[in-house]
């Protein structure tokens, strides 16, 4: 066959810059750590991956969730423990109050120190959170839930629930609203503590004041323990929580390794084909090359 | 007899002369683009006969022609056209595929950004910095859709660029090849030989015309070539020129469309009769990928913007007012056609984001009957009136009269993303409030039943509750919830079994079911004892911890909404990015078929037209060879005459 010299050039050219091209391809598959530089590379794996990511980022999303979750019921946590440690030891000082030794003068100082209690308790009531949001408002975070008044104290919050996203199916309720910690079911533990001040300044006179001394006392105890186990049922409420979050916790790190994982075989290089095919690609160049320069020495001109 | 053997040397040098000369010609010429070798055609003079026999008289240049191969050259013309086509295509369309590809300035990324500050909002709705953050990152998505569409407006302007540019070479090749027809034909006409290199330079310009657009040649019989482009429009007719112009779309004053003009009159082109070549690549690029790339981004802006926004009217902000549009969105672009006659003014306006398509439509009036057509798959919908709504876009004739034969381009998302901006900066304008509240009403329930915060269907922002409800139980087999006041129905969703309870009707008590009334669901779980009151009521309240319009806000992120409510946004991104990711391959795939071919088709010119140095350098020995013979044989006949004169002496 013929071949005219411009093919033979022509030829040479083009072999070598398509080998170019080849080379700068996997240099920057090299340089990137990518398999994938644009999305005509690959597809459908490209399409996959940006499902992954999206996956990724909601996933996350998931897991800040959670995180505010776990703040919030912490949060919560060690104010209902503080609750309960208040609560118990108003317990412990009624048990005394019952004595019938004790003069009305004495009792008078057990009352001033239930008063003490009962602000403290309406403190921890208005417990703040790090943000300064109050935990026991139900939505109106912004509001001082609980104010002291003459029989105890009112609330000023509402009873709804903040739920969190915390997982792709789960609501979580992130905090609990103040009258269903203080006041359930009718039970206010603020008027309690305040009904036992009022009882405790109360002076015994006679038969009949000693009478209504000792049901009303009866009914405080009680009252106080239903009060007391309300707080735990809640705390407890809590801690499942805590443990639910944990376990999704662990999912979703499981999940987002998993992502991770898919991302990495959907997109990223294998480094030893790779360099291994550089180093073919090198080779063949300098042939490519070599020969080209050869072919193109031999002329006719040379020997006239 | 000497005389003789001196003019057949002399015809032997002249020829030998000729051979050089011609040797020489291919030697300068072989890296000339288009050059095809020449040949001297030689043969021996005609011989004299003598009685005893014929005796040479030497030999004669009948012609000095070129080596050219019709047939294959009109293979690389036609493979040209399709090559340049592919690549063209291919080079614009990497452009798009870059910009996607790019993972930090991609979509996703800002629609992940801008979604994980929304759920961050909704778990700490009452946080001002949290709310802040958020506006931001809804301005960054803004930014990333603008920037997005302006780099598609550019490559947009672009393609008008290169075709303007395209149309002025294939005007120009064409008086080029007019002119050189002319020439051709006096020269073949007069001299009876054809002019090998002009000839050579009209089909170089052919084939530089083939890369602008698919060419077809008719050689004529006196020599001049007829030139046909696209789909057998005449460009060339002897020394006849049509031409090409580019002319603003009269649909778009912004898109440049191809149009063919003759003496009589200007035709715009349709995509269709300008297949290959570059202009015939960068029309199909513009309407296959471009257009749908553009569109579809619009449509994901247009659909989040919507959805979001519809959303964000359920919620109740900071100030307790109903939430306004977080993201503006132009209406779809009307552009009625320049040629209307009518005076009529069409206006589009969405009416379901989760409804509409990618596709641009055409309104066509004929003077009975409106014609809608959407352009994406010719699917044509005809209407005695207007106003209509398709696919969720409503059509409407807002002034003026329409006349026959007047027509509108609706555009729906094309400029959407450029377009889309926030509404407002104030971040307590964030409504991630509930829109109403719902109480145990009284503090005297005996029950031990609870009431759920109501949320808002998409109907309640439209006619939000006016004043509270109460719902009062009354026990008994079934126990009944009696509302107050009752003046719309209420339905009851129980176990997947859906009741509805006409307005003013007590309602039969599930516990646990989901109640709606005017656009409100809410759940009551428990045992309420009798009398025991509940309330729903608007929310006016500034609450600050009330999340619950964010957590749906949130929750669109991953919930289907383009397309019919089939896909979410990222998705529908990850579709686009497929696209282009497949047509790219494909066309990358094509691409190096047609080079191959190409390159096949010209290395078999070549290898007939073509020179070859070595094959000349041949020649050149053997003219120079034959040259010395010539001489040599009259250096003898000189001597042969010198012998006869010496014989006088």
């Amino acid at each position: 066959m013929r071949i005219s010299t411009n093919t033979i050039y022509q030829s040479g050219i083009s072999k070598i810059s398509s080998l170019q091209a080849d080379q700068t391809k996997l240099q920057q598959q090299i340089s990137t750590g990518k398999r994938i530089t644009l999305p005509s590379d690959d597809p459908i794996a490209s399409t996959r991956a940006l499902e992954i990511s999206h996956a990724q980022g909601v996933n996350a999303s998931f897991a800040s969730g959670r995180q505010t979750a776990q703040l919030k019921l912490n949060t919560l946590e060690s104010s209902l423990a503080s609750i309960t440690s208040l609560l118990v030891s108003t317990q412990s000082t009624l048990v005394g109050a019952g004595n019938g030794s004790l003069s009305d003068l004495q009792r008078g100082f057990i009352a001033t120190e239930l008063n003490g209690s009962l602000e403290e308790l309406i403190n921890l009531a208005n417990t703040q959170d790090s943000s300064g949001d109050f935990i026991y408002a139900g939505f109106k975070t912004d509001t001082k839930p609980f104010i002291a008044n003459a029989s105890g104290a009112s609330y000023a919050g509402d009873s709804n629930q903040q739920l969190i996203q915390v997982d792709a199916q789960r609501l979580m309720a992130a905090n609990i609203s103040g009258d269903n910690v203080f006041q359930a079911g009718g039970n206010d533990v603020f008027t309690t503590l305040s009904n036992l001040v009022t009882l405790l300044n109360t002076p015994i006179t006679n038969a009949a004041t000693q009478a209504a001394f000792s049901s009303g006392l009866a009914t405080a105890i009680s009252n106080l323990q239903g009060s007391v186990d309300n707080v735990l049922n809640v705390r407890a409420a809590i801690g499942s929580k805590l443990n639910e979050l944990d376990a999704l916790d662990t999912a979703g790190a499981d999940r987002a390794l998993q992502y991770s994982k898919s991302l990495s075989e959907l997109e990223d290089l294998d480094y030893a084909s790779a360099l291994s095919d550089l180093a073919k690609q090198q080779t063949i160049m300098e042939a490519a090359q070599k020969s080209f320069v050869e072919t193109t020495k031999l002329s006719l001109f040379q020997f006239i | 007899m000497a005389s003789n053997i001196l003019s057949i040397g002399t015809s032997a040098l002249n020829a030998a002369q000729v051979g050089l000369s011609t040797t020489g010609h291919n030697i300068a010429n072989a890296s000339t683009p288009g050059y095809s070798r020449q040949v001297v055609v030689q043969s021996a003079a005609q011989a004299q006969n003598f009685g005893y026999g014929y005796i040479g008289q030497g030999t004669e240049i009948s012609a000095v022609t070129r080596v050219y191969n019709q047939i294959l050259a009109r293979q690389v013309v036609n493979s040209q056209a399709v090559s340049s086509g592919v690549d063209v295509y291919s080079s614009n369309l990497g452009a798009i595929e870059n910009m996607l590809s790019d993972a930090s300035a991609g979509l996703n990324p800002a629609l992940n950004d801008f979604f994980a500050s929304v759920q961050s909002l909704s778990a700490n709705p009452g946080d001002t910095p949290t709310r802040q953050t958020m506006l931001s990152y809804a301005q960054s998505l803004v930014n990333r859709f603008q920037s997005t569409n302006n780099r598609l407006n550019e490559i947009r302007d672009s393609v008008n660029t290169q075709l303007t540019s395209s149309v002025s070479m294939v005007n120009s090749y064409a008086k080029q090849i007019a002119r050189l027809n002319d020439v051709i034909e006096k020269a073949v006409n007069s001299a009876g030989n054809p002019p090998n290199d002009l000839m050579d330079q009209r089909d170089q310009l052919v084939l530089e015309l083939s890369k602008q657009i698919k060419t077809t040649v008719v050689p004529q019989n006196q020599g001049s070539y007829n030139i046909f482009i696209g789909n057998g429009l005449p460009l060339v007719v002897g020394t006849v020129t049509n031409s090409l112009i580019t002319t603003s779309s009269p649909t778009d004053p912004g898109r440049l469309e191809v149009a063919y003009q003759n003496k009589t009159k200007t035709t715009v082109l349709g995509i269709d009769s300008l297949p290959g070549g570059e202009i015939g690549g960068l029309l199909q690029f513009r309407s296959e990928s471009l257009d749908t790339v553009q569109n579809q981004l619009g449509q994901i802006a247009v659909v989040l913007a919507e959805t979001f926004n519809t959303q964000h009217a359920q919620g109740l902000d900071k100030n307790g007012n109903p939430g306004g549009a977080l993201f503006s969105i132009p209406d779809p672009a009307v552009s009625s056609n320049s040629d209307n006659t009518g005076s009529a003014i069409v206006s589009s306006k969405i009416m379901d984001a989760r409804a509409i398509t990618s596709s641009d439509y055409r309104l066509q009036y004929d003077g009975t009957n409106y014609k809608i057509t959407r352009l994406s798959d010719k699917t044509v919908q005809s209407f005695t009136s207007l106003p209509q709504t398709i696919d969720g876009l409503s059509f409407s004739q807002i002034s003026g009269t329409m006349l026959a034969g007047d027509d509108f381009v609706i555009r729906p998302t094309q400029n959407a993303a450029t377009t889309m901006s926030l509404v407002f900066t104030d971040a307590s304008k964030l409504a991630v409030g509930g829109p109403a509240l719902s109480s145990n009403a009284n503090a005297a329930n005996t029950g031990a039943a609870a009431i759920s915060a109501p949320t808002a269907g998409t109907s309640y922002a439209a006619s939000p509750l006016a004043s509270p409800i109460g719902l009062t139980y009354t026990s008994g087999l079934p126990g009944t919830l009696t509302l107050a006041p009752s003046t719309q129905p209420v339905t009851v969703t129980s176990g997947g079994v859906t009741t509805t309870f006409p307005a003013g009707t007590p309602i039969t008590y599930t516990s646990g079911a989901t109640i709606t009334v005017g656009g409100l669901s809410f759940v009551i779980t428990g045992a309420p004892a009798n009398g025991d009151q509940f309330t729903i009521a608007p929310n006016t309240s500034t609450g600050s911890g009330d999340n619950r319009n964010g957590l749906l806000l949130a929750g669109l992120q991953s919930q289907g909404t383009l397309n019919n409510s089939k896909t979410n946004y990222s998705d529908a991104f990850g579709q686009l990015v497929n696209t282009v990711g497949n047509k790219a391959r494909e066309l990358k795939v094509i691409g190096l078929t047609e080079a191959k071919v190409l390159e096949q088709a010209t290395a078999a010119v070549q290898a007939e037209s073509g020179v070859n140095l070595d094959e000349e350098a041949t020649n050149l020995l053997r003219y120079q060879q034959a040259y010395q013979a010539a001489g040599k044989m009259m250096q003898i006949a000189s001597q042969l005459f010198d012998v006869l004169l010496q014989l006088g002496h």
